[in-house]
């Protein structure tokens, strides 16, 4: 694996076929827990759609057109409520207006951009070669705040709940010799972490460079 | 606000724009909600300040500030408003991936 740059226009990382398939795996992973059905190869899966999950959780399947009228209780799966978490930690009536007004859409939104790196890594980019994962500049946000779903549900698994347990994962990987599912998950976390490290370092340098003259002074 | 004071001749008051002055700060009072963005042990600083600076249109060094002390405090006040434009705010820190709520302001 090799960090993000810019070249051509776009901002380029290099995964090997093995690394295109664990992170593959992870992203179709996390589409199924999210309700999605499972990302097939081949052309993306249509599957039983985006809102799959969330019909089962009350048997009242929700559309883009339609509203909830009845309350939509929190995932069980801490790691798909982090992915759609409580709006108030201390007023329910807040939290549970809001869930029910906004989760159907903010999991489809998730589901879809799962599926669009699913299959940037399963496809690759035509005209580049294989090892290469292409971003395009306005897709950037989407993979990086997709970068941080996987490693969102990947930290649940691996029990980092606090700022010393991700600093303590991260020292182990580098004496990691366990052969073990724990440490397969932890090398996959730092590997994304990194990667998307260095994916938001050439965003940001581009952001930057979109807006000069911006400074202390416009605070 | 406050601050502002007149000396010498005050002059009178227009009954009907004040009246309508003040109705709207006290709406506007009312209303007073705040998005808050929790810290946790996933996100990198990195991430965190770009959203700040890219969706809330903060400068970088006001986007660092508010990173730190989410890191650092474990929570930070990102953006302020009514309601409905705070509802606006945390769903899009929930598909950035961050997690924020929304409280009435002051509480």
């Amino acid at each position: 694996m090799r960090a993000f740059r810019r070249q051509k226009g776009r901002y380029v990382a290099r995964m090997d076929a093995g690394e295109r398939a664990v992170v593959a795996s992870v992203v179709a992973d996390v589409a199924e827990l999210l309700g999605a059905g499972r990302f097939e190869d081949g052309v993306p899966a249509a599957g039983p759609g985006p809102h799959a999950g969330a019909g089962l959780v009350d048997g009242a399947p929700a559309g883009p057109w339609t509203v909830r009228t009845a309350p939509l209780p929190p995932p069980d799966d801490p790691a798909v409520r982090r992915l759609l978490p409580d709006a108030s930690r201390d007023d329910p009536e807040v939290a549970e207006e809001f869930r029910r007004l906004t989760e159907d859409d903010l999991r489809a939104r998730k589901v879809a951009r799962l599926r669009s790196l699913w299959t940037a890594l399963v496809h690759g980019e035509p005209g580049w070669p294989d090892d290469a994962f292409v971003v395009a500049p306005a897709s950037a946000d989407d993979v990086a705040a997709t970068l941080t779903d996987l490693r969102l549900v990947l930290a649940d698994r691996l029990e980092i709940r606090t700022d010393a347990d991700s600093e303590a994962l991260y020292d182990s990987l580098a004496t990691a010799a366990e052969d073990d599912v724990r440490a397969y998950l932890a090398s996959v976390y730092g590997a994304l972490s990194w990667l998307q490290e260095s994916l938001l370092a050439v965003m940001l340098t581009a952001h930057d460079e979109r807006r000069p003259g911006r400074g202390p002074s416009d605070d | 606000m406050g601050g502002r004071t007149y000396s010498g001749d005050v002059p009178a008051p227009t009954a009907v724009p004040d009246t309508t002055v003040e109705a709207d700060e006290a709406t506007g009072l009312a209303d007073a909600w705040v998005t808050i963005v929790w810290n946790d042990p996933v996100n990198l600083m990195s991430y965190v300040t770009y959203v700040f600076q890219t969706y809330f249109r903060y400068p970088r060094e006001k986007a660092e500030r508010l990173m730190r002390q989410v890191h650092q405090e474990g929570r930070a006040v990102v953006s302020t408003g009514n309601r409905e434009a705070m509802e606006v705010d945390v769903q899009a820190m929930h598909g950035y991936g961050l997690w924020a709520t929304l409280q009435r302001g002051g509480e």
